[in-house]
């Protein structure tokens, strides 16, 4: 199954036209429970094995993969990425430089106190059956469910450099939501998060401490309230955003557009490109001086977190934008010489059936020092909003629109009625110069994002995002 | 790639191991080659192949469902354990009447070429470094993507299905310094995606009127949709309506709607595998064969999409949209139609005195609220402005808030031409859709400003 060290270095060595080669393989567990109205909705278990070969010939990259991890599948996917490493060199109009790496042999596990798997799946039902089986009996609540995520990769790598290094990560999410229906009217509650809740590189332990019994009827009583509650006001308002929100903002809004392949236009034909250029480095005004955005594969138990990235290059903590001023990529080992400097270990792949490409880390808002009681009291006429409900962002990532679950007046510093359906929109860089405060860091909170979509084939890259809540004065409702 | 009697090897193996009530289970087998290029250089290319087995289990009328991707008896045995481990701990099936029996065969779909299943990645970048070279004043990026593939599925009552098939499909965008174009093809046979005259269209829309640049304030405009960009909508509307878990929730503006007009006269919309100039695929994973199903015809709304377990629940007729074994949206459309009319994109713009072409959408978002099936999203790689029946002035992209309730009961009208669309999650179809003019959309911001 898995490829011992002696058989990937035999592989390597027979790969002697390339100038640089690595041999990935990855066994990926996921298992998946879902309740909802006091029935299992879905309970199932994957297991994916991969193996995937890059090469470097010339200046043409060659990547081949297979789900047969066999040897002999490994040295015929050897000799496919070669063949497809040629085919590029016909095309291939561009320099390839590749930054240094030192070899490292390495072995290294995130950490967790209970394996997900140790868990009996019964009791993963009475968890969420638990936890949902109190927000029915409203005629209105159509949907009252919970799910419990587990994944476990066993990845191993080796290259051409002389490094071999494993890495296995363990990941749980769970979360729950409430839909409420009356008539025409449709309103979703989730806790802690929507689209499967929140994620993070811990065992069961991080599901016993979500306490998703402990909020079922909140989130209930808030989708009901919702229903008749009246709809968010279009204008301009200066807007709280919890931290919850403001991690996708980031994630849209600072984490992809500091993507360096996006910005040399390596993504454009799907995901687009980004407005932040190599020459704007150093000298352009990203946010407000209260903005610090750094990437930190380093936070223990958050999903962006690893040792070492797909290019064999150390996990690392670094300012994107430091102070509102723009100062870093993400980058990777043939992107970073492009401007003049080293990969700084960004590049992952979904698999070893994939290429490894740029992804980001754990991408976070630097918490600021006002309780975020204090920034609510000193807004005299504002919006509060909080819990992703949509989102969508142009091709460059300037002009976005983001919809939230739930939205709060404020009316001379205290929360007041809440709203149904608010909107906001913006311009990156206009909106983060309007932040004028970060609250502190006991609203910071690292979400983990199982589901980060970029490459083709499409690859879901588990990421998270550090955010405490903020304000943005004058910010345009739709 | 899987051969029909590898496929069926693995299968029975993986059913004779499911000791269940019922078990069904798929084989998918797929070897691709994808190559993506930008800044006019072949940068990313890359070749897969590789196969994956889900095996299903009905145990007291629950179900339980579990996938590998190795194929020895003991990693089946191990899977077909977890599968029957999940339908123990799961509730029995509403109304559910047990996998099909007894089906009729299949239509005799085309759904493989041998010359797509075996170009290789040298004549793809031979044919890439052409469009580099026959247009210096743009750069282009994009992909171009081929495979062969197989799809197999068998179930405990005899139910055996087997196809091969192939997709072709290429992206080109064309860049140029003040502006972009964007041109693409789909389709089962890699001599019908000319990359070549993909390269001429996207350079055609990078260069129009580079010449005279407008702005537009937001407001209500008359927009004709090219179908990339409608085909990202109906990608969405599919999601949040024509599901069977969308409908069974509640979400779905199907609702309560089901035999009543949602739309204008000239609005159709199918589920349609089984036209063999779109992209046609012979039956739904779990075997029943796939015909036309309307969803909304000539305005009037029709039952979701279904799989079994959720035709019996609901009580609809199944109409095959079984595409993942227990997947949570129980039914969905991988082969979206919109149905044309009769006229031309060029008598479109001819028609319109005020109005703006898109060519494609970005980042569409269909969950703002699903009830009116209002969406996002913004314009890219080619949006202009159409005033007094001509193409006035490119503009910037454009950013649009608009309910597609109001939008399929405002077109104005459609073109005879359709053209198939791919999308990334779907690997037997896509969307097929002409170009439709439609009457006061939203627009509602623009790149370098506020919405």
């Amino acid at each position: 199954m898995k490829p011992s060290r002696a058989q990937l270095e035999d592989v390597l060595s027979t790969i002697r036209a390339a100038r640089y080669a690595d041999i990935r393989f990855t066994e990926t567990h996921q298992q998946h429970v879902k309740v909802r109205n006091g029935e299992v909705d879905h309970l199932s278990s994957t297991v994916d094995r991969a193996i995937g070969v890059r090469v470097l010939v010339g200046n043409g990259w060659g990547f081949a993969a297979s789900s047969d991890t066999s040897e002999a599948s490994l040295r015929a996917t050897a000799k496919r990425a070669l063949e497809v490493a040629a085919a590029s060199n016909i095309a291939s109009t561009q320099t390839i430089t590749l930054s240094d790496v030192e070899a490292r042999i390495a072995s290294w596990s995130s950490k967790y106190d209970v394996d997900p798997w140790s868990i009996p799946i019964e009791r993963k039902i009475e968890h969420l059956m638990h936890a949902t089986e109190p927000m029915r009996g409203d005629p209105r609540i159509h949907q009252a469910s919970g799910e419990i995520s587990c994944y476990r990769q066993n990845k191993v790598f080796a290259s051409t450099d002389g490094s071999h290094i494993e890495q296995t990560t363990t990941e749980m999410g769970g979360g729950i939501e409430a839909v409420a229906i009356d008539g025409g009217e449709f309103q979703r509650r989730t806790y802690p998060n929507p689209f499967g809740g929140d994620f993070q590189a811990e065992g069961w332990e991080f599901i016993e401490r979500l306490d998703l019994a402990g909020k079922g009827l909140q989130i209930r009583d808030e989708a009901l309230s919702l229903l008749s509650a009246p709809k968010a006001p279009a204008g301009r308002f200066d807007l709280i955003i919890g931290s919850s929100q403001l991690a996708l903002q980031v994630h849209e809004s600072c984490g992809h557009p500091t993507e360096l392949d996006r910005a040399m236009g390596l993504e454009i034909s799907l995901a687009g490109g980004s407005f932040l250029q190599p020459e704007m480095l150093g000298n352009f005004r990203y946010g407000s001086d209260l903005v610090t955005i750094v990437a930190d594969a380093t936070i223990p138990g958050a999903l962006g977190t690893f040792a070492f990235d797909d290019d064999g290059v150390p996990a690392q903590r670094f300012p994107l934008i430091d102070r509102g001023l723009f100062v870093d990529y993400l980058s990777g080992r043939d992107t970073a010489p492009i401007i003049g400097r080293r990969s700084n270990g960004t590049v992952r792949a979904e698999s070893a059936a994939r290429i490894p490409i740029i992804r980001m880390t754990n991408i976070n808002l630097e918490p600021g020092s006002t309780p975020l009681a204090d920034v609510i009291a000193d807004t005299k006429h504002g919006i509060f909003v909080d819990t992703n409900k949509s989102w969508s962002i142009d091709d460059l990532r300037l002009n976005f629109q983001f919809g939230c679950e739930i939205a709060y007046e404020i009316e001379n510093g205290r929360l007041g009625r809440l709203l149904r359906n608010p909107l906001y929109t913006g311009i990156t860089p206009e909106f983060w110069r309007s932040c004028d405060a970060v609250a502190d860091r006991a609203s910071w909170q690292v979400w983990g994002l199982p589901n980060c979509g970029k490459g083709d084939p499409m690859q879901t890259m588990r990421v998270a995002h550090g955010a405490p809540a903020a304000r943005f004065r004058s910010v345009e409702m739709a | 790639v899987k051969s029909e009697s590898e496929s069926f090897e693995i299968l029975d193996r993986a059913l004779r191991a499911a000791n269940a009530d019922e078990a069904d289970a798929v084989l998918l087998s797929v070897d691709q080659n994808i190559s993506r290029f930008a800044n006019s250089n072949l940068h990313q290319n890359m070749s897969e192949i590789s196969a994956g087995l889900t095996l299903r289990v009905i145990v007291n009328g629950s179900m339980g469902v579990a996938s590998t991707s190795s194929f020895d008896d003991d990693e089946i045995a191990r899977t077909a354990a977890l599968a029957r481990e999940a339908a123990k701990h799961s509730d029995p099936l509403q109304n559910f009447t047990g996998l099909y029996r007894d089906l009729p065969d299949p239509l005799p779909l085309r759904t493989f070429d041998e010359r797509t299943a075996h170009i290789s990645p040298a004549e793809k970048a031979t044919s890439l470094r052409a469009i580099f070279d026959a247009h210096r004043d743009v750069q282009f990026a994009g992909s171009y993507a081929t495979s062969a593939s197989s799809a197999a599925c068998a179930n405990t009552h005899g139910i055996r299905r087997y196809a091969p098939l192939t997709f072709a499909d290429a992206t080109v965008i064309a860049l140029h310094s003040k502006g972009s174009g964007y041109a693409t093809r789909c389709a089962r046979l890699v001599d019908d995606v000319d990359i070549l005259a993909l390269g001429d269209e996207a350079t055609f829309k990078a260069t129009l009127r580079l010449d005279t640049v407008e702005d537009i304030e937001p407001g209500a405009f008359d927009v004709i949709l090219e179908p990339p960009a409608l085909a990202e909508v109906f990608e969405w509307l599919t999601m949040i309506a024509f599901t069977g878990q969308s409908y069974e929730d509640g979400s779905s503006f199907l609702v309560d709607h089901i035999g009543k007009r949602v739309a204008g006269e000239n609005f159709t919309l199918a589920d349609d595998a089984a036209d063999e100039s779109f992209l046609p695929f012979p039956f739904d994973l779990e075997g029943l064969p796939k015909f036309r199903v309307p969803l909304i015809e000539r305005g009037i709304a029709h039952p979701p999409m279904v799989d079994k377990a959720y035709a019996d629940r609901l009580g609809f007729p199944p109409n095959g949209g079984a595409w993942h074994l227990g997947a949570s949206d129980h039914g969905t459309a991988f082969h979206i139609a919109l149905a044309g009319g009769d006229t031309t994109r060029e008598e479109m713009i001819r028609s319109t005195k005020r109005g703006i072409w898109v060519t494609r959408f970005n980042y569409v978002n269909g969950l703002l609220e699903p009830k009116t099936a209002l969406m996002t999203g913004t314009t890219r790689d080619g949006t202009f402005l159409i005033r007094d029946g001509e193409v006035a002035a490119r503009l910037p992209n454009l950013r649009w808030t608009q309910s597609m309730i109001e939008a399929i009961s405002n077109i104005e009208s459609l073109t005879k031409e359709r053209r198939r669309v791919a999308t990334w999650y779907n690997m037997f179809g896509g969307t097929i859709a002409p170009t439709v003019k439609i009457k006061n959309w939203n627009i509602t911001g623009k790149q370098g400003a506020g919405a």
